[in-house]
This record gives C-alpha cells, sequence and structure tokens, in this order.
C-alpha cells in the first residue's frame, strides 16, 4: 500500500509539472499550446538515451529540459506571427510530428519497440519503498522549486508584462514593450518544464514507448488546469490532484464494478475527460480555483 | 508510371480530406473556430454506414444513415454547447470541440469496440487505362465524392440558405443588418458539416479500416488542406484536399509510411509563414 500511494505521488509529482509548464505558457501568458506532450517526450527521449550512453542522471535530466526548450525555440519562434487558433494547431501538429520521428527513427529510438531498461534515478537503492521514497523527494524539491519560481514570476515585472500579453497584446506594445521576446521565453521556460517532467517519467518508468506521448496527454494536463483555474497557480496544484483522483479512480471503478473492461475504461476515461472540458468551458471557466475579480 | 499510378490512388485519400476539410472550413468560416471534432464526426459516419451496411447490404443505405446520423450529431453539439459558447473566445470553442471530440471517440469505442473493423466490399479485378490500374471501387468512392461535392456547391451557390451562409463567411455583421437570421444559417451550416464528415468518414472506412481513432488521425491533414485552401472557401478545401492526397502519396517512396502524415505539417507551417491567406483565400486582417 505505501508503495502504491509513492507511485501515485510520483506520477502526480510528474503532471504536476507538466501543469506548471501550461500554466505559465497559456494560464499567464495566453499561449494555446496543445502538443504540450512532445516537449514532454524530447524530454524523456533525451534522458533516456543519454543515460544509455553511461551519462550520469545529474546530466541526463538537465541535458532533457534543454533539449525541449530548444525544441520550443523554432516554434516560438512562429507563434508570433500567428493567431491563437492558428498556434494551437501549429503545436498539435508538432508534437504529433514528434511522435512520428521517434515512431519512424529506430537506429535512434528502436521505434514502436520501445527502449527498455531505462536507468532508475538511486539504482544504489534496491527496488522497494526506500528507492520510491528517495525519487518522490527528489521530485518534491524540484516541484517545489518550480512552484516557488512561479510564484516569484508572477509577483515579477516579467509576470505582469506576460500577465499583459494575455490580457491585451496591443496595449502592452503601445507602452512600448515587445510580446515576442517574452513570449519565446515563456515557450522555452515552460517546455523545459515539460522536458524535465519527461525525464522523471522515464527514469521512473524505466520503459518507453512512441504510444505513452499520445495527445490525450497533453489534454489530460489542460483537463487539470482547466478545472484547477486558468492562470493560478494553486489551480494547477488543484487541478492536477483533481487529476490524479480522477485517473487512479477510474482504475479503482473497475475493481468494483464487475464487466468493464480494459479498453472499455480507456473509452470512459477519455469520455469523461471530453466531459469535463466542455461543462467547464461552459459553466465555470473560472476553474475551482479561479480569480473572480477579473472577467 | 509508378508516380502517375501513386497520383491515382492518392486521389481517393485526397477526396475524403477534401471532404473534411469542407467541414472545417464551412464552420471555420462562418462559425469563426476551428473544430477538432471534425475527424470525430468522420468517424461517427463511418460506424454509421459500418452498421447499417452490415444489416442491409446496401452501401446507399449506408451512406444516406450516415450523413443524416452525423448531421444531427453536428446540430446537437452545436445546439447544446457551441451556441451557449457564442461571444466566448476561441480557445473556449477549441477546447469544447475537442471534448466533444473525446466524447464522441468515446461512446464510438463503448458501443463498437477497439477492434479494427472493415467494409464487407467485394474485391474487384482493377480496370487498366492508359497503363494506369484503376480499382472500380476507388471509381465509385470518387462518384460518391463527386455528388456529395455537386450536392454541397449547389446548396451554397444556388440556393437562398446558400447565399445567406455565404453572406454570414463573408461579414456577420452586415449579414445581421440585411436581415439574415443566424440562427437559420447555423443550423443549415451544422447540418450540412456533419453530412460531409460523414462521407468523408464512409469512404475512409471502405478505403483502410474503421476503429474509434481513425477520423481523429485526419485531423493534421484536414487542418493543413483547410489552410492551404484558404479558410472560409470551400473551393479551396477540396482542391487543397486532393493536392495534399496526392502529394502524401507520392512522396511515399522518398520519404517513407510514416513520414508521409508528417507532410501535412510540413505544408501547414509553410502556408502558414509564406502565404496564411492560402491558395484561394481573402486577405484577412489577421492571422
Amino acid at each position: 500500500m505505501d508503495a502504491y500511494l509513492a507511485a501515485i505521488a510520483i506520477i502526480a509529482l510528474i503532471y504536476m509539472l507538466l501543469s506548471l509548464g501550461l500554466t505559465l505558457q497559456y494560464g499567464l501568458t495566453g499561449l494555446i499550446n496543445f502538443g504540450h506532450v512532445g516537449f514532454f517526450a524530447i524530454g524523456a527521449y533525451t534522458s533516456a538515451l543519454l543515460s544509455l550512453q553511461g551519462v550520469p542522471l545529474a546530466l541526463s535530466i538537465p541535458a532533457a529540459a534543454v533539449t525541449a526548450g530548444i525544441a520550443a525555440w523554432p516554434i516560438g519562434l512562429i507563434s508570433l506571427r500567428l493567431r491563437d487558433d492558428y498556434f494551437a494547431i501549429v503545436t498539435l501538429g508538432f508534437s504529433e510530428t514528434v511522435r512520428l520521428v521517434i515512431t519512424s527513427e529506430k537506429w535512434l529510438t528502436n521505434g514502436v519497440q520501445g527502449i527498455p531498461g531505462i536507468p532508475r534515478l538511486f539504482e544504489s537503492i534496491s527496488v522497494g519503498i526506500g528507492a520510491q521514497l528517495a525519487v518522490m523527494g527528489v521530485l518534491l524539491v524540484v516541484t517545489l522549486a518550480a512552484i516557488y519560481a512561479m510564484r516569484r514570476i508572477v509577483a515579477s515585472p516579467f509576470g505582469r508584462v506576460i500577465e499583459a500579453i494575455r490580457d491585451n497584446e496591443e496595449a502592452l506594445q503601445a507602452l512600448g514593450k515587445d510580446p515576442a521576446r517574452f513570449k519565446i521565453q515563456v515557450l522555452i521556460l515552460g517546455s523545459a518544464l515539460a522536458g524535465i517532467a519527461g525525464a522523471f517519467y522515464a527514469h521512473y518508468i524505466t520503459y518507453i514507448v512512441p504510444d505513452q506521448f499520445i495527445p490525450l496527454v497533453t489534454f489530460y494536463v489542460w483537463m487539470a488546469i482547466i478545472i484547477g483555474g486558468v492562470g493560478r497557480v494553486s489551480g494547477a496544484v488543484v487541478g492536477t490532484g483533481l487529476l490524479m483522483l480522477f485517473l487512479e479512480g477510474s482504475r479503482f471503478l473497475r475493481d468494483i464494478v464487475p464487466g468493464v473492461s480494459e479498453v472499455e475504461m480507456a473509452s470512459l476515461r477519455i469520455g469523461v475527460v471530453g466531459l469535463l472540458l466542455v461543462l467547464f468551458t461552459i459553466y465555470r471557466p473560472q476553474g475551482l480555483m479561479g480569480d473572480f475579480t477579473k472577467r | 508510371m509508378i508516380y502517375a499510378q501513386l497520383a491515382v490512388n492518392g486521389l481517393v485519400q485526397g477526396l475524403v480530406v477534401g471532404l473534411g476539410a469542407l467541414a472545417l472550413t464551412l464552420v471555420f468560416g462562418i462559425a469563426r473556430f476551428p473544430n477538432a471534432a471534425t475527424g470525430d464526426t468522420m468517424t461517427f459516419g463511418a460506424y454509421t454506414a459500418l452498421t447499417v451496411h452490415k444489416a442491409s447490404g446496401s452501401l446507399v443505405l449506408g451512406s444516406i444513415a450516415a450523413v443524416g446520423g452525423a448531421a444531427v450529431l453536428a446540430l446537437v453539439a452545436y445546439l447544446a454547447v457551441f451556441k451557449r459558447l457564442a461571444g466566448r473566445s476561441v480557445v473556449s470553442l477549441l477546447v469544447a470541440s475537442i471534448g466533444i471530440g473525446f466524447m464522441i471517440r468515446a461512446g464510438l469505442g463503448i458501443a463498437f469496440g477497439h477492434q479494427q473493423q472493415v467494409f464487407n466490399v467485394p474485391l474487384s479485378r482493377p480496370i487498366r487505362i492508359a497503363g494506369l490500374a484503376i480499382n472500380p471501387l476507388d471509381l465509385q468512392l470518387a462518384v460518391v465524392a463527386a455528388v456529395a461535392l455537386a450536392a454541397v456547391f449547389a446548396i451554397l451557390y444556388l440556393t437562398p440558405i446558400g447565399r445567406q451562409m455565404r453572406a454570414v463567411a463573408d461579414n456577420r455583421d452586415l449579414a445581421r443588418v440585411s436581415g439574415i437570421r443566424p440562427e437559420r444559417v447555423m443550423t443549415a451550416m451544422w447540418l450540412i458539416a456533419g453530412g460531409v464528415c460523414a462521407i468523408g468518414g464512409m469512404m475512409l472506412g471502405i478505403k483502410t479500416v474503421v476503429a474509434p481513432e481513425v477520423g481523429w488521425d485526419m485531423l493534421l491533414p484536414i487542418f493543413a488542406a483547410t489552410i492551404l485552401g484558404g479558410i472560409g472557401s470551400p473551393v479551396g478545401a477540396v482542391v487543397a484536399g486532393l493536392v495534399l492526397g496526392v502529394a502524401q502519396e507520392v512522396s511515399t517512396p522518398f520519404v517513407g509510411f510514416t513520414y508521409k502524415i508528417a507532410l501535412s505539417f510540413v505544408v501547414l507551417l509553410a502556408v502558414l509563414l509564406v502565404r496564411p491567406r492560402g491558395l484561394f483565400g481573402r486577405i484577412e486582417g489577421v492571422r
């Protein structure tokens, strides 16, 4: 039971990092990134491949952040020239293209067979609750650091500028600020966070295949921040908690209700994600922790 | 010669993309948001056609049921969700459309399972025309698509409701002050978009397989064709769909089977950066 709780906590913290990245990009700056899972995948594969070459994890995980950040740079350049909805389509296409590349380039990624035997964090500690707690501790530190950084960003001049980009880009330009630079920075930062999340994911699961990086993951994260409350750090935290409750709860439900197969449960899960996206968009666009002073 | 053959094979695929893009461009032009449920509406059409075809053995009945079913589905989605979100940001509509797409896919997955299914159509010997092997089934599908397209274009360009639709697409406020009722236009538009999706989905199902994800997987080529054709341009969507379908097939020997899908992404980026109004689009103030 302890091991199970630790496992959930680890996955929850990984989703938390993804949610924080998206909160920075969409919640604070208004960039509709529908390709979050693409950067997650880049991080996962980067760190997995490097560590299998013997690079220590202390270097490969930062490398994952850097690679994902660099991958976001051209997307950021493109985003400056596109309307919101076009940017959403482009990023969705980007993440699907990333998946195609990791599926096709077998020499690098082993294609659909995936990469097995990725080194775990703290390999010296034997598999068990101790190793899991250690991983959880590191993730917790990383996540708390990210939350702290986000809070600082929100309170900083940088935070005021990016929120102004979301609220009224023209007015910001009229005040002599260049939104372009800030948008690129935000995209790179958020994607680097996704890359770190991907690296931790790869080293925790120890086995990655292209099918783990489908757009559904992106929309899990979207669901989390929409339910929690867009543009609030607390919203990302609460939303991710509820997302985990939903993902794990649906697994328990299958144990309790007989006659529901795993594929049916998968369909049901997608359906509930869809329903929640629709309901929250219509009835509670601010989310649960939303800022009711605005809008 | 092999390229000519590939191009011919690509035409049917192109018609599927073109039909999807036509539905997307109608919604984009008139309701002003990219409807991400387009692909899943196609899947719905494919399953409806498959079910009726299995029960009755008639593809004609199957396509009629699919068109009717998907048209109603699209209208229900509009009345239940999109109508309530009128006046909200594009993001809200886009996120809601993804939600609707997920719900459709979930419903189909639960009702029909995740096993790939195929249409039981008799195999036939290809006809040879000028050295090209042409599958009679492809020919029939092309005829079906042509009839559907002719019907849509007739509605758009020959009937009063079609004229009103184009007026709303052109300038919503101007259309309103000249007495066009937006409600009727929207209803007609969603019915047509749903029906068009159904034909595309059915063709896709007959050419390949029917599974809950097939429509969603078409989304990228459909978006690429819509933007290549120019948002809101029905002719552009169909032409761009054909161009993309043929380009995908012809590129296969060079880039391989998997990367032909990525071609859509490259086209999408190139068009957005170089000529965002597409081939047939009008100049827009913002992009």
